[in-house]
């Protein structure tokens, strides 16, 4: 290795960098954009659930139950319907996401203490969403129910009792269930691959495309020397990247990390070495800018955001897809992230993640020299 | 056939000329069934400047890329200054500068920009550093454009600046590849006076050209055709039968195509 070649790489890097406007305006405009957009936009939470509310009964006691519906911070009562009819026509706009309907003789069917159905209708097209509504509306009724119960039992004279089981319910590690607190690691390791990855397999393609391959073939210039000479001004670009991304994370969103800086730091540094050496590895294997931005697209930003545990949990997916994203490189990183964010661990739990992804630079850069070495460079 | 000197060696009796610096040794290339380059010898002397002549498709440029360490031959040896081309190569490197034919420029970079680019690769620093680019843009009259973006450069300005790029490093041999191909006469005429002054300095010049006018300009000839080296002569002996170097050309090809074809019918 010969520290002047590489500075020399570097530094011409450095100038195609600042002069391509395409390239800066993915390195620092595209990361500024994905915190923001998905810092406040794209809210994994679900609240104020959009809510019509038929009721066919009106008594005191139903419009009881829709006063608490509204009043809880999960359900928001937009419209009250004189029939289903109306309501399903709302559905079907997408106007609102779900309709109660309490049918008429609810409250006499309560006080003859024979069961009285309510329907709660679902707009099922958003799944996720779907299902923590009607978790929500199940806890809500469960608890409109028990407070029924103990009423009911204390006015017939009983001593005040409490259910025999009583859970209560501690979230750990994100204690406010905050999607933010989960969101920040996802978008740093989106954005490292998009600067990293998406950047660099441009850059040895370009090369090609140019001629100045045939140039820089002809130099006293090793592979290895070439390689780590692009990707160093990337390196820092990306480097810097998350650094605003965490500094965003903390003063917009307020998270904070739990655990070491500098072992986020590292690895971070490992992370953005995969990403750079995946990028050039595709751009080596291409040679071309158009074919190398595709598939830069395809196996690294894509899997990232969907096989990564950022968007969609693991849990969920086909045995097959669950396998995938055991090779997705922003798995490990955003398991260490969680781990240090939310969790507060340290190197002795998060180890095996780390030890992965050097797995991955050793064999991706590797690969890489070894194209380069072929053609005879 | 008749000869202008054998079909596979350098001449080697002019006084001018000093000991073999390039030494080809008979170098083939195939790619996949088509041979490129077949059984070639030569040698280039010390500061001399060698052109390599022939139509397109000849392995002219095959050939150079050999010598210039860019592909391996598939047999033979090649030798620069005592050493192998293909085990050496990070050592042959540094003694040559190679202008390939379509020479990248990185069109985003300044003239300036560009030849610190292969002055860092060098290891050119310090005072050496001014007085190199001075020097090497001042030949090719490329110092008032030193800011200039090389992709706004001129066709004949841009062959200048690569040739410049190649000669910071003050190579031994200077390996160039149709360098005036496109280029305007006047360009043309500028780019051979730099190599003729670089060849006073002592610097030895492998060249291809498919113009016959750059031919005479050089010390010797080799007359390349179908993957072959047909002769080696200096111009003046290709010129001694014919009234002129093209006639002088053309007959030897014909006669050499004519041979093939004997060749392929057994005659």
């Amino acid at each position: 290795m010969n520290l002047i070649n590489i500075k020399a790489v570097s530094r011409k890097e450095f100038y195609h960098l600042i002069r391509d406007f395409r390239s800066m305006y993915l390195a620092f405009i595209i990361p500024l954009l994905l915190i923001l957009m998905f810092g406040y936009a794209l809210s994994l939470d679900v609240d104020n659930v959009k809510t019509m509310v038929v009721d066919h009964d009106r008594t005191e006691l139903s419009r009881d139950f829709i006063r608490k519906l509204d009043a809880s911070s999960y359900f928001k009562v937009i419209y009250h319907l004189r029939d289903t009819v109306a309501a399903i026509r709302y559905l079907d706009q997408g106007s609102t996401t779900m309709a109660v309907v309490i049918p008429p003789g609810w409250t006499e069917d309560i006080k003859a203490d024979r069961e009285a159905q309510m329907q709660v209708l679902l707009d099922g097209s958003d799944p996720n969403f779907a299902s923590l509504s009607r978790g929500y509306i199940t806890a809500f009724v469960e608890a409109y129910n028990r407070d029924r119960f103990i009423d009911f039992l204390n006015r017939s004279g009983k001593e005040r009792i409490e259910p025999p089981v009583d859970g209560r319910i501690r979230v750990w590690f994100n204690e406010d269930l905050e999607s933010q607190n989960f969101i920040v690691p996802g978008i740093i390791a989106i954005i490292i691959m998009i600067v990293g990855a998406m950047l660099t397999s441009l850059v040895i393609a370009r090369e090609y495309e140019n001629g100045t391959m045939e140039t820089v073939r002809s130099l006293p210039i090793r592979g290895g020397e070439f390689l780590i000479g692009k990707a160093i001004p990337y390196f820092l670009i990306a480097l810097t990247d998350v650094l605003v991304a965490v500094f965003m994370g903390q003063v917009l969103f307020g998270v904070v990390m739990k655990s070491s800086f500098w072992l986020m730091v590292l690895a971070s540094t490992i992370y953005i070495s995969v990403a750079l050496s995946l990028g050039l590895l595709i751009s080596i294997a291409t040679k071309s800018q158009l074919v190398a931005n595709q598939i830069a697209i395809l196996v690294t930003f894509l899997p990232s955001m969907l096989l990564s545990n950022f968007v969609f949990p693991v849990e969920n997916m086909p045995k097959v897809f669950q396998l995938l994203t055991y090779i997705v490189p922003a798995t490990y990183f955003i398991d260490i992230l969680n781990g240090l964010y939310l969790r507060g661990l340290g190197l002795d739990h998060l180890w095996p993640s780390y030890l992965v992804l050097v797995g991955m630079l050793v064999v991706l850069s590797n690969i890489g020299f070894a194209i380069l070495k072929k053609e005879g460079m | 056939m008749p000869g202008y000197g054998n079909d596979c060696s350098g001449n080697t009796d002019s006084p001018l000329l000093g000991t073999p610096l390039v030494q080809l040794e008979d170098v083939s290339k195939h790619f996949g069934l088509i041979e490129a380059v077949s059984h070639v010898s030569l040698q280039v002397e010390s500061g001399s400047i060698f052109g390599l002549v022939g139509s397109d498709g000849a392995g002219k440029s095959t050939l150079l890329r050999m010598v210039a360490t860019m592909i391996k031959p598939s047999s033979g040896k090649i030798v620069i200054d005592g050493l192998d081309v293909m085990s050496q190569k990070m050592r042959v490197k540094p003694l040559i500068g190679y202008m390939p034919q379509r020479f990248g420029l990185y069109q985003d970079l300044t003239v300036g920009e560009n030849i610190d680019f292969f002055m860092d690769i060098f290891g050119i620093f310090g005072a050496e550093r001014g007085k190199r680019r001075e020097r090497y843009l001042g030949f090719s009259n490329l110092l008032p454009f030193v800011d200039r973006l090389a992709g706004a450069l001129s066709g004949g300005m841009k062959q200048k600046l690569g040739l410049a790029c190649v000669l910071v490093h003050q190579p031994k041999v200077l390996i160039l590849d149709e360098p005036t191909n496109g280029v305007d006469p006047v360009s043309r005429q500028e780019f051979w006076d730099i190599l003729g002054e670089m060849r006073q300095g002592g610097m030895t010049i492998l060249i291809s050209t498919a113009y016959l006018d750059e031919g005479e300009k050089c010390d010797h000839m080799g007359l390349m055709h179908k993957s072959r080296i047909l002769g080696i002569a200096n111009p003046e002996e290709f010129r001694s039968h014919y009234p002129n170097l093209e006639e002088a050309m053309i007959h030897r090809i014909k006669e050499v195509d004519e041979g093939l074809i004997y060749d392929r019918f057994g005659l």
